[in-house]
């Protein structure tokens, strides 16, 4: 029971117990003396005994007092500064006046809480370093999946899914079924699956791999459940050589169904037009054959003969036309492309020369539609603008896009010399930075095109390159007028009337965040306007999981606005035919869950879902943010929160054909997001309450400021 | 004044035939096998037409174009281009760089003719 007590308490009775025993003692000593003195000594026994008593009592407090300022104190704190060191603070320092009177015990202790802190900063730091480099190393992984152009899977020994990269879920064409931990199986048709890994298992097992040149992979064919598509991958199995076992599998595969077809189709072409061509290669040989022995008298049969020369010329040329054309069509469809808009394939150009001061890139004219593979095309353009800079002192570069019947062109015209084929055949000729290794001529070539230079009025010269039509119906005119830029409103309400709970005290990098972006047919919800797309991305732990995204094109049940369609590119063909709003939302609801919800100007986007949800019997009451407003907390400096002016400060590049598609700005702005975070704790801002707080006080300045 | 052709292949074989058919029609008929040898026969007389393939050794046909179209001196003669790629930006492109028609291989001798009158009469575009 003594152990429990504090120091300073056991010390405390102890000196008490023996102060109890100095007037029991001299007392009972005194006492026996009375019996056996003579006289009356008690009243001098009583004096001078009481007075030793008193003193010998004062004498042990003294003491007691000594000892519990310079040992029982000392000691106490030492022991809670040691306990700081080990839970808290391993830097907390030991004041060295601590227990003066205790002998080595203070600089003993002082020695091994140095030690102590050394060793605990030496582990942070190794951890530090390691969780770094993990971290990069786990960033180049997602990135490097994120671009790989064949889909990835990642399987346990049980074939259920542990990672998967987009363009699986685009090649499978998936998009709910796909999710961590779901079976394999429900997507892909199981006999090849389990065939392959019983193979490889079998060839593990026996130690077959060592030295195989296939090691631990294999390829295969396999096919959808329904049966709807012909995939071929790589299946490399992933085993723990310490207990000998099969942990999973990684699945890389490609859909081969459209290019199978394309090489059966050329095949069947080659051979058609090979027996095809020798019937009037026959004739015309035969023909030549016989005219050469004929008599120069029979002028009836040579003249029979000269017939069948010129007609079967006629023929083979013919036959060769239509092999040309046919040949062309299927060739056209081997590189990856998809519809861009101009505006944003050439500002995103312009962009990168913005920092250059020795150039000036603007863009001019109607934007179009066009096909290509922006990356490289892009790049391309690039290269081209920094030849003529360098070759032939253009500084002013202007850039434009146009239509014709069959072709769309992209235009870069500058002041200056023309370059002359040879020259431009050599600046081509180069790999071109950016441009994945390509030259000029390959990224030419992969778009069917050639490029050309030639001098156009006032001394200018314009290089034109032909690209594709769109292949999708991008209807609306296209005109040069600014878009309007979305209006920053505000419901003052609306980022308070959450009831946050304990939810509010949780550290903003520890929350699970739906990031979302709605476009929709015009600025006024309340005037009949309404959703058209609707996009989310989930932000877990601080990773976006780009593989989980929500994207839905919605029918809103009323003609799409020319100007909508200008903005996002979404026409009245694209949601004819989607589903309506009441049958998206609670499927968007499912999506959210109770994760925070996060937009750019989120005011705009939940003042949509929120006159929905009524209709649908749903609630969207989770923590709402905004990036308008957080962005305007850390970056006060400046009023230009759009998307694009956020995005660029944080060097956030939208890929400009995403850029106002719901899925592309949801993307940046989870981007946004994560940076945010970061710096919103430079400002002391840690937790959704503060955050949430925070935006308050700016939308409160902002109404505020409006007044005037 | 008789009209003169310049014809431009490597193809002895064309060569042949489009030399036969050009003096038939009346030209006076000069031929060359590579870029360079055309644009010197071309600077030396001027011819009225020439007859240009893309594909020849040294410098091609887009490039012979260009040559001669950005030599004042040489802004009477027309271009006619023969091309076997018969690709529609191909084509383009030549016109582009100041070719005033072409032709893709194999064609009409015919019509080939056709083509040429009318360029050396003004008429053709």
């Amino acid at each position: 029971m003594l152990e429990s007590l504090s120091l300073r308490v056991r010390l405390f009775l102890f000196f008490a117990l023996i102060a109890a025993a100095v007037p029991v003692l001299l007392g009972g000593g005194l006492w026996l003396a009375a019996q056996r003195l003579e006289g009356n000594p008690t009243p001098h026994l009583l004096l001078f005994g009481g007075a030793a008593g008193f003193a010998l009592i004062g004498v042990v407090i003294w003491v007691w007092q000594m000892f519990d300022l310079n040992v029982a104190k000392p000691i106490q704190s030492i022991v809670r500064d040691l306990q700081t060191i080990m839970h808290a603070n391993p830097e907390h320092e030991i004041a060295k006046e601590q227990g003066r009177y205790l002998g080595l015990l203070n600089p003993v202790v002082r020695e091994v809480a140095d030690a102590f802190a050394t060793a605990r900063r030496d582990v942070g730091q190794e951890i530090e370093r390691a969780t770094r480099s993990v971290e990069e190393q786990r960033l180049q992984l997602e990135a490097i999946l994120r671009e790989l152009n064949e889909g990835v899977i990642v399987c346990n020994s049980n074939h259920r899914i542990l990672l998967y990269n987009r363009r699986a879920l685009q090649i499978l064409g998936v998009k709910e079924e796909m999710g961590l931990g779901r079976p394999l199986f429900s997507i892909l048709n199981q006999q090849p699956f389990i065939l392959t890994m019983d193979r490889l298992a079998s060839r593990y097992l026996e130690g077959r791999h060592v030295g195989h040149s296939e090691h631990l992979m294999t390829n295969l064919v396999f096919a959808k459940t329904d049966g709807s598509l012909i995939l071929e991958g790589r299946m490399n199995l992933i085993v723990d050589d310490a207990d000998k076992s099969i942990s999973g599998y990684v699945l890389t595969f490609d859909d081969v169904t459209a290019e199978l077809k394309e090489l059966i189709k050329s095949d069947r072409l080659m051979r058609a037009t090979l027996e095809e061509l020798r019937h009037p290669v026959a004739s015309l040989r035969a023909a030549v054959e016989m005219l050469a022995d004929i008599p120069d008298n029979d002028q009836e049969g040579r003249r029979a003969f000269q017939n069948v020369l010129s007609e079967e010329a006629m023929r083979l040329s013919n036959e060769l036309e239509k092999f040309g054309s046919e040949y062309r069509a299927i060739v056209t469809s081997q590189w990856p492309m998809s519809d861009v808009h101009s505006g944003n394939l050439l500002n995103a150009l312009t962009r990168r020369f913005r920092d250059d001061e020795s150039i000036f890139c603007d863009v001019t004219g109607e934007p179009i539609w066009l096909r290509c593979d922006s990356t490289t095309v892009v790049a391309l353009l690039d290269h081209i603008i920094r030849k003529a800079l360098t070759e032939l002192d253009a500084n002013t570069f202007l850039l434009s896009a146009c239509t014709s019947q069959n072709h769309t062109y992209i235009e870069i015209t500058w002041t200056g010399g023309v370059a002359s084929p040879a020259m431009l055949e050599r600046w081509l000729a180069d790999p071109i930075e950016r441009g994945m290794g390509l030259t000029g001529t390959e990224i030419l070539e992969h778009h069917k095109s050639e490029a050309w230079c030639e001098p156009v009025e006032d001394g200018k010269a314009r290089v034109r390159i032909p690209l594709l039509l769109p292949q999708a119906a991008h209807t609306a005119s296209l005109s040069t007028a600014p878009l309007p830029i979305r209006l920053e409103f505000y419901d003052f309400n609306l980022l308070k009337s959450a009831d946050l709970g304990a939810v509010a005290d949780r550290k903003l990098r520890d929350l699970t965040y739906v990031v979302f972006d709605s476009e929709t047919t015009g600025l006024e919800p309340s005037n009949g306007d309404e959703i058209i797309q609707i996009a989310g991305v989930r932000i877990l732990n601080g990773r976006i999981l780009t593989g989980e995204a929500f994207d839905q094109l919605v029918d809103p049940g009323r003609r799409v606005p020319p100007l909508a369609t200008r903005i996002t590119g979404i026409s009245q063909e694209m949601v004819n035919g989607q589903p309506k709003i009441t049958d998206v939302l609670p499927r968007f609801h499912d999506y959210v869950g109770d994760a925070v919800l996060v937009a750019h100007n989120a005011a705009f986007d939940m003042k949509f879902l929120q006159l929905k949800q009524d209709q649908c019997n749903l609630r969207f009451d989770n923590p709402v943010l905004d990036t308008v407003l957080l962005s305007a907390i850390v970056h006060d400096h400046t009023n230009q929160h759009t998307l694009d002016a956020v995005a660029e400060r944080f060097s956030i590049e939208i890929p400009p054909e995403t850029r106002h598609t719901a899925l592309g700005d949801s993307l940046a702005t989870a981007g946004v997001l994560l940076k945010l975070i970061d710096l919103l704790e430079v400002h002391n801002i840690r937790t959704l309450g503060e955050a949430i707080e925070a935006s308050n006080k700016i939308v409160e300045i902002r109404r505020r400021q409006a007044k005037y | 004044m008789t009209k003169s052709v310049l014809v431009v292949d490597d193809e002895p074989n064309i060569l042949l035939s489009l030399e036969y058919l050009m003096k038939r029609a009346g030209y006076v008929v000069r031929l060359a096998r590579d870029g360079d040898e055309a644009l010197a026969s071309v600077l030396e007389t001027p011819p009225d037409l020439v007859l240009l393939d893309i594909n020849i050794p040294k410098r091609n046909g887009y490039e012979v174009c260009q040559s001669i179209r950005s030599n004042p001196a040489l802004k009477n003669v027309r271009i006619l281009m023969v091309t076997a790629k018969g690709r529609e930006v191909e084509i383009e492109k030549g016109m582009a760089l100041g070719a005033d028609g072409y032709a893709t291989k194999p064609f009409s001798t015919k019509e080939l003719a056709e083509r040429v009158a009318q360029l050396l009469n003004g008429t053709g575009a």
